[in-house]
Formats: structure tokens, sequence, C-alpha cells
């Protein structure tokens, strides 16, 4: 009940959001609160009792999913928080479209619920239908600004992720078909039940096929070319949205692959395939990030870099790696929605998205700019951030477990991306203000409000894990690892 | 199949009835071909909601071409004058070598393959080209390159259809591939030779001059491919050409549904009553043939020149999947 | 053995088609053109289901291809002239990324590497008669997807190439997968129509804004200097 009540609640607030527009922002506001409050309870009771079925096994939540989950009820409460004030702002000085407001929080919410059925619902099949739903779904978010850029953005994002999700249609289907023939129950358990006794070509052939699919709606390269345009065209709550746990959910679907990858003795490299995936991407977002010109793209690019950093780390073996694998997972989807919220925030104040030609925003408007370049050190791995333990832990693992080529490798881009990240929004936040501009506008006090809220974990987490949620990681990498 | 095709070692009376046979068959295309043409056209005007010419009209306009004086310029050579025996003789030919009336292989069926049969039709084509521009009419010339572009375009798609044909069949003798592809009604509706049978009607399309490669009805000059070689030829001449054009079509619909569709109607004993009332049947399945032709080329419309290439280049590929298909074995 | 003779040509058959139908859709010019082999490559999908289920004796497949007729060829046209309106469906792509007969090529050469990614897979599947002929055509019908999302520029081809995809990616799993939850069934048919829905209102949108709808020359995001 607990499981499809989070399911059917934002269903409902998109319903009452059609129907009136006054208070749509705050039914979405109040129900991703209540459904957070849902993921916290659930979570609990799986930390605790194992995982949750409900509705005659239609539901699971076992501790991998139950940590997107908290994922996702956090950053929607966020967005829908800073939505509230932001949307009014941009709608206050929108040059000359006319926004789909009436369309925004329906689909808000309904992409909301879209992505919290990835971890709750069991069937292969059906998380798939989520998926491609999500994308769907955001489709017109990603419009929201009736610009020609937005369109050219979303058309580019909705051809690219659909073409994605076909081709891993195919493969979980292949899949679905293979445990089903060895006799298991098609949901994630079942898969790792039936992985040792799946015919290695049926298992690769669906994972290769799997992996281009979600990788290109993950943002791996080379299927990102959509990634930086929808997630600097897009309103920052959605960016936020897309970019923290979007991105994460197809990410969360190539690693629910690696236990059965991995358990099935036909396929002697598994290992090879998510970290040769990693480093691509994380190597190519990185020198990516040096020629951006706009904050919202390098924040995109970022994104992009993650995802390679997390599957590296899947890909290096070890329980400490999964651990980390897991750690990052969470602390990227955190930290990205914090920056976005920033990055949002600085393109009110300036007007514009672009790093060249502007600078001094430290001066002009502290509070944007102290926040962006504690977003900016966050997202690039400094301590005390919560990303630094991550990628410290990743790291750490990698050379423990002597895979000293690609944990060199993934140092090297980390490193690149830092320098490249501190480089870029250094230039825009600090020297003197450039003269011209266009005085600093009231912020809204909801999206601050919003900020505060997205910087805590993001801090807190750096130095202190809470004796649950320490506990949930560890359950969750121990199911990564391959545990039942 | 083995007693279809050996004929060596039989009786005197089986040999002459089997030339006999033959000679029937050239009858058979020489008296019905000019009725397709007419019933074709017919078919034609009536989807349009027009009524139409008489069935009979191409009989009455050979028989007035015949009647007529033939007017030759001063500066063609052998090559115009020659060029309508050539092309009422070639189908003649060729349908010596193709089940026309028979699904048992006849006196002349082993002297030339499928491959023989397209070289016939080529060098039919080959001789009207060139004397299309023996005359120095201005559109003569024209429509000898731009139906020579179509046939060189057109050739690979031949060539595909005949090798994949073959493979299927083992065997490049029309009779032969009949057999084939009659051998059991589940056979007929194998993958690949339903894609050869669209690249060939495909390619039908583009050898009698039908939409979209070139309108058969309209007379403009400048647009035309084929009908452009006709323009100089008067009396007997003009009529030889008018009658070998109708037998190439004829022609053409018999190999598509003698031998590659399949094998219903003709005759497959030697009884005379047998062969006699094979003609009907053929005929019957020409006319449904027509319809499907007619109706084809009334829902599309005339491709420009250069996107004859693209047709074709479909035609190609559809023939190249086919043959895939089968090398790889699959069904 | 002759019904099970009959049913593998017949589904061959169909498959084959359903290949010169995405070969289609790669070429063609105007984009009513695109529509008709689309619906055309779904009855081949409906066909070869019905086929498979009386062959397999499955009633679930049958289900199949009454979904596939209903949503696919009857309501995802419907939605799709809808959504765009029905002016889009008189366009015709004049000028093309490459000629048509390069493409034709490259197609068919993109069908040979599918053939051959496919047959690892359809060798170590468990016995299923069907699996040689459906998972080849299924994924040659992805690749000339995506392909087709690759050279053509105006939406609606691409947005055919996209519904090809899902259609080939159903083409190879009705051989494989027998037995996909009522839920998922459903949901995945009706995945297609919204889809549709959302993409062709996206292409309006696009049309009315930058007043044409050749997605594939909208260019202006990169980085600039």
């Amino acid at each position: 009940m607990l499981l499809a009540a989070m399911l059917i609640l934002p269903a409902t607030a998109a319903l009452l959001a059609l129907v009136s527009r006054r208070s749509a922002p705050w039914v979405t506001l109040v129900a991703s609160l209540v459904v957070l409050w849902l993921a916290v309870v659930a979570t609990l009771t799986v930390i605790t009792h194992g995982p949750l079925v409900a509705v005659h096994g239609g539901l699971t939540l076992d501790a991998l999913g139950a940590l997107y989950l908290l994922l996702v009820a956090f950053v929607g409460v966020t967005s829908s928080l800073y939505s509230i004030g932001y949307l009014e702002v941009r709608h206050r000085f929108a040059t000359r479209t006319v926004p789909r407001y009436r369309q925004y929080h329906p689909l808000f919410n309904l992409f909301l619920a879209s992505m919290l059925a990835v971890p709750l619902l069991t069937n292969l099949a059906e998380i798939w239908i989520a998926i491609e739903l999500t994308t769907i779904l955001s489709a017109f978010l990603v419009a929201y600004e009736d610009r020609a850029e937005a369109l050219e953005a979303a058309w580019k994002y909705v051809v690219l992720t659909t073409m994605g999700a076909m081709i891993a249609l195919l493969g979980i289907l292949v899949i679905y078909a293979g445990v089903h023939h060895a006799g298991q129950v098609p949901s994630w358990a079942g898969l790792v039940a039936a992985a040792p006794l799946l015919p290695p070509a049926v298992l690769l052939t669906g994972f290769v096929l799997a992996l281009i699919g979600f990788g290109a709606k993950a943002g791996l390269v080379p299927m990102h070319t959509w990634l930086p345009d929808a997630h600097s065209q897009a309103p920052a709550p959605i960016c936020a949205l897309l970019s923290g746990v979007e991105t994460s959910a197809a990410l969360y679907m190539i690693l629910r692959l690696y236990p059965a990858l991995t358990h099935n003795s036909g396929i002697p490299g598994a290992n090879a395939w998510y970290l040769v995936a990693g480093l691509v991407s994380a190597g190519t977002a990185a020198f990516l990030i040096l020629q951006v010109t706009d904050f919202k793209r390098l924040f995109a690019y970022s994104t992009v870099e993650h995802m390679g950093i997390i599957l590296t780390a899947a890909g290096l073996g070890t329980a400490a790696a999964h651990l980390g694998t897991v750690y990052q997972l969470f602390a990227h989807a955190l930290t990205k929605s914090f920056c976005f919220y920033v990055a949002g925030l600085a393109a009110v104040t300036l007007n514009t998205q672009r790093i060249k030609g502007n600078s001094g925003l430290l001066i002009d408007s502290p509070l944007v700019g102290w926040a962006l370049l504690l977003g900016a050190l966050a997202i690039a791995g400094a301590p005390p951030f919560a990303i630094f333990i991550g990628e410290f832990q990743v790291l750490r693992a990698g050379f423990a477990a002597g895979q000293y080529l690609a944990t060199g490798l993934l140092t090297i881009f980390i490193v690149i991306a830092f320098i490249a990240i501190v480089v870029q929004i250094g230039g825009l936040v600090f020297r003197e203000p450039t003269s011209g501009q266009t005085p600093a506008r009231t912020l809204p006090v909801s999206s601050v409000l919003a900020l505060g809220f997205a910087f805590l974990p993001v801090l807190v987490f750096g130095f202190y894990l809470p004796p649950p949620l320490r506990q949930l990681i560890h359950q969750a990498a121990a199911l990564l690892g391959g545990a039942v | 199949m083995e007693q279809v095709l050996r004929f060596e070692g039989e009786c005197v009376s089986v040999f002459v009835a089997h030339i006999v046979a033959n000679l029937l068959q050239v009858g058979f295309l020489l008296v019905f071909a000019p009725l397709v043409s007419g019933v074709l056209a017919r078919i034609e005007e009536m989807l349009q909601g027009k009524h139409g010419p008489s069935i009979f009209q191409t009989y009455r306009d050979i028989v007035k071409l015949f009647n007529k004086e033939e007017l030759v310029s001063e500066d063609a050579s052998w090559v115009f004058r020659f060029a309508p025996f050539i092309q009422f003789v070639m189908p003649i030919f060729v349908v010596s070598l193709v089940p026309a009336l028979t699904a048992y292989p006849l006196f002349f069926a082993f002297m030339g393959d499928m491959v023989a049969a397209g070289f016939f039709l080529a060098l039919g084509g080959f001789f009207v080209a060139l004397a299309a521009m023996d005359t120095g009419n201005v559109y003569g010339p024209v429509g000898a390159s731009r139906t020579r572009m179509v046939g060189f375009l057109a050739e690979p798609v031949f060539i595909m259809v005949f090798f994949s044909v073959s493979y299927i069949a083992n065997s490049t003798i029309p009779y032969a591939v009949n057999a084939a592809f009659s051998a059991s009604w589940v056979t007929a509706f194998q993958p690949a030779h339903l894609l050869v049978l669209i690249a060939f009607f495909m390619l039908i399309l583009a050898e009698t001059d039908r939409i979209p490669v070139d309108s058969s009805s309209g007379k403009v000059e400048i647009a035309m491919i084929g009908h452009s070689k006709n323009l100089e030829y008067s009396g007997p001449g003009a009529a030889l050409m008018k009658w070998g054009g109708s037998m190439k079509l004829m022609l053409l619909s018999i190999i598509f549904l003698n031998v590659l569709l399949s094998p219903w109607g003709l005759a497959t004993s030697m009884a005379w009553g047998d062969v006699f009332f094979a003609m009907p049947r053929v005929l019957l399945k020409i006319m449904l043939f027509l319809l499907v032709l007619a109706s084809v080329e009334m829902s599309l419309a005339k491709l420009r020149l250069f996107r004859i290439s693209e047709f074709l280049a479909t035609a190609f590929v559809i023939c190249l999947f086919a043959m895939s298909i089968r090398l790889v074995g699959l069904v | 053995m002759q019904t099970l003779e009959l049913a593998r040509v017949l589904d061959g058959s169909f498959a084959a088609l359903s290949v010169l139908a995405g070969l289609g859709v790669i070429v063609a010019r105007q984009m009513r053109g695109t529509l008709y082999l689309f619906i055309a490559h779904a009855l081949m999908l409906s066909a070869s289901a019905t086929v498979l289920a009386v062959s397999l004796h499955s009633a679930h497949l049958v289900w199949v291809a009454l979904i596939t007729l209903v949503t696919k060829v009857v309501a995802v046209p419907m939605v799709l002239v809808w959504a765009t309106g029905a002016k889009v469906y008189g366009r015709r792509e004049v000028e093309h990324v490459l000629s048509i007969p390069l493409s034709l090529l490259i197609a068919a050469g993109l069908a040979f590497v599918a053939w051959s990614v496919s047959q690892p897979l359809v060798q170590a599947i468990f016995a299923q008669p069907f699996a040689a002929i459906n998972v080849p055509a299924g994924l040659i019908a992805i690749f000339f997807g995506a392909f087709t999302v690759a050279v053509r520029r105006e939406g609606v081809a691409q947005l055919m190439g996209l519904l090809i995809m899902e259609s080939g990616a159903f083409f190879a799993s009705i051989a494989i997968v027998h037995d996909l939850t009522i839920i998922a069934e459903i949901a995945a048919a009706v995945d297609v129509p919204i889809a549709a829905l959302v993409i062709g209102l996206l292409i309006r949108s696009i049309g009315s804004v930058t007043g044409n709808t050749r997605v594939g020359q909208m260019v202006r995001l990169r980085e600039r200097r």
C-alpha cells in the first residue's frame, strides 16, 4: 500500500494541477513532501526488514531501489519548491514567448511519478515502459520556453533517447525471455538468480543492446549529444530533475544488469564493458568541459562525466569499489541538483547563460556567487563535499584492486575535469564585475529556500553519514555485488 | 522433374508433336499480342472513368498500317529499314524458349536459357535505339539515349533477378525454374520468391515504358522515352514496330506469370485438347495481370528522369535481399 | 510438418515485406508515403504474430496481433495526423543528405550487419522455430530506423524511423517472449500512441515557431566562441 501510494499521489496531484492553475504549485509541493515522507518510511523498513513487496508482487523495493527512490523523492521536493518562485521570475522577464505554464505542473507530477515507478516496479518490461514514459513526459518540460533553441533541444532529446529506448527494449525483451526460460520470475532478483543458467549469447546480446539503449538515455559517449542541449535549454528545476535523477534512472538500469553479467561464467570480460564505457564517457566529458561557453552546459557535461565515473567504479569489481559506486550515484544526484538550482539563479541574475564576457558574480550578487563557487567545487570533487568522499573511495578501491591502468586514467580525467570546472566557474565568479551589466534582480524566496535545502545534504554527507543511510548504502552495494 | 526434362530417346511422333506445339506458341503470341495491348489500353481508360478505345483497335491499326505506303528518309541507312524486322522477330525467338502454353519443355527449350532470352530482348532494343538515331529527327536520339539510360540502369536488376531465380531453381532454363517454383504450393509463398516477383514487376514497368518510367498514352515528344523510337516509321515498318511492341509486353507478362508466378493453366500432358485449352487459361491469367498492372500504373505518377535511377535502385536492392535470404538458407 | 513449413514460409514472407517497408521509410520522399509504409510494417507485425499464434497455439500472441492492429495500424496514424496537422503530411523531402541509391545500398549493408549480429543470439536461443526469421528481421528494422533518423531531415520522417524501431523490437520479441504480463503488453501498446502524440505535438510546435519542420537543419545549439 505504501508503495502504491507513492505512485498514486503524484498522479492525483497532476490531475489537481490540471484543474486548478492557481493552486498547482502548492499541490505539487505538498504531494512531493508526502512522497518524500513515504519514501523515507519505506526505506527504513527496507533497511531493517529486507525487500518490500506489494500489489501481488507487482511492486517491490529493495535496498538499491530504495536508495534511488530516496533521491527521486528528495530532488522532487527541492525542485517543486524551487519552481514556485523561479517560474514566476522567468515568466515575468521572458522576452517574447508565452511559456506553457498550464502544462508545467501536471507534467511535472507525471514525470515525477514515472521516475518513482522505476525502482518500484517488479517486471522488467514494465520498468522499461516507465523509463520510456519519463522521456515522453519531459519532452514538453524541456521545450517549456517556446523558443527555437528550446524546441531544437527538446527534439534532439526526445529522438535520441527514444532511439535508445527502442534499442534497450529489444535488449530487455531478450533478457526477459532468457530469465523466463530459466524458470525465474522476470524481475531483478529473478535475473540475478537465473544469471548462471542463461546462455552467454543471450545475456551478452541483451546486455549490449541495453547498454547502448540506456546509455543513450544516461548520456554516455557517443550518444550524449542531446545532453548539453536539453540540460541547458530546459528551465533550471527541470534540469535538476533531468540531470540529477533521470539520467541516473538509466544508469540504475545499467547498474542492475551488472550482477547478472558478472555471475555468468560464459562472459569473461564483464567488468571490461563497464570500465571501457565509463572511461570513454569520463574522458570525453572532461575534455569537453574545457571548451564549454555556457555554464549550464558545463554542468551538463559534468553529468556525463559522473555517469562515466560511476560506470567505471562499477567495473572495478571489488566490494569497496561497489560501495563507491553506490555512494557516487547518491552524491551526484544531490550535488547536481544543487548546481542546477544555483545555475538557474545565476541565469536570472546575469540574464544570460554565457561564461565569457561575464565576471564578478561574487561582488554583484554574493549569495549566487558563493553558491555557484561552492557548487562548482562540490561537483568537481573538492573536499569537504560528498562527491569527494565518493571519488576518493572509488580511486582507493581501484588501486587496491590492482586496476592501475583504469584507475590511473580515471584519476587523470577527474583532475582535468576539476581544473576545467574551477577555471571556468572561477572566471565567472571572481574579478571585477563587467560594466554594463543589468543590476541583480531580487531572487525569489522559494528558490533560495530550495537552494538551501539542496545544499544541506551536499555539505553534511561530506563528513557525516547517518547510520541508517550508511546501512542502506552497504546493502545496496551488496546487491550490486550479486547478493540476493 | 526428371521426366519433364528428358526427351532424347523418345519416338519421332513425340518429337514432331513438340515442334508443332512450339509453333503453336509462336502463333499464340502473334495472334493475341495486339489483343493484349488493346485490353490494357481499354482498362486504363476505364479506370480513369473514360470509355476507351475498342479492344480490337490495335488489330485495326496494324492492318491499316500494312496497307499504307512506307516513306524512308534518304539519309537513313540499312539499320533503319532493318530495325522493325528485328523488333518483330526477337519476341518470337524468346517465346520459343519460355513456357507459354505447356509446362513441359518443347523443342527449342534447351537452345537458350534466361540469359539468352535477355540477350535477345536487349538485341532488339539495341537495333531500335540505333535506328532512332538514324534519321536525323530531333526527338529520335533524345529518346534513344533515354531508353539506353533506363536500359543500363535496369541491367543490374535483370542480372540479379536471373541470378536469384536460377539460384533458387538450380538451373537457368525457364522450364526448370517453373518446375522449381511450383514444386509445392508452400514454396509459392517463399520470401525470396515474393521479393523476386516484386522486383521483376518493377522491371516490367521499366522495360515496357509504363508509368512510372514513361507515360504510355501521352504523346508529348519532349517527355518521351520509349515512344520516340516509333516516330519516324510509316506503313509496314510502323506496323511491325507496333506489333513487336505489343509482343514484347505480352512476352514479359508471360515470363512473369508462367515462369515466376505459378504454372496454373499450362498444359501438363501432350494431348492436343490440353494444349489448345491452355490458350484461354493463359489469356485469362494475362488479363488478370493486366488489371493489376493498370491499377498500379494509375496509382503512381510519372517519375522525373533522374529519379528513374532511384526506382531501379530500389528494384535492385529488393533483388539483393531476395538473393541474400536464399543464400543464408533461411526459408 | 507441412503446416510448420507453411507457417515458416509465410512468416518469412511477412518478415521480408516488413524489411521492404523499413527500406521504404528510409527513401520515401513524401511524408504521407512514410506513414503508409509504417502502417505496412505494423500490418506485417500483426500478420507475423497471427502466424506464430496459430502455429504455436499461443493465445497471448493473438492478443499481441490484435493490440498491434488496433494501436499501430489504427490509433497511431489517427493520433499523428491530428497532432501534427494534416498539412505536414503533404511535405516532400526534396534534397537528401545522401542520394537515394546510396542510401539504399548502405541500408542493404546495414541489413547484412544486423543479420550477422543476430546470429549468435539466434543460435543460442532455445529451439524456438521462428526465432531465426523474426529476430534478424526485427534487428534489421531497428538498424533501418536508426539510419532513417540519421539521414532524414524532416521531423515526420525521423518520427517514422523511431516507430519502425519499436515495431522492429516487437517483431523480434514475438518469436522469443511468449508471455509478457497483460499489464506490460497493454502498457507497451498504449505507450506507442502516447509517444506519437507527444512527438507529433512537438513537430507542430516546431513548425509554428520555426516555420518549417526540417528538424535536421536545426543546428543553432553548439559551442559558440
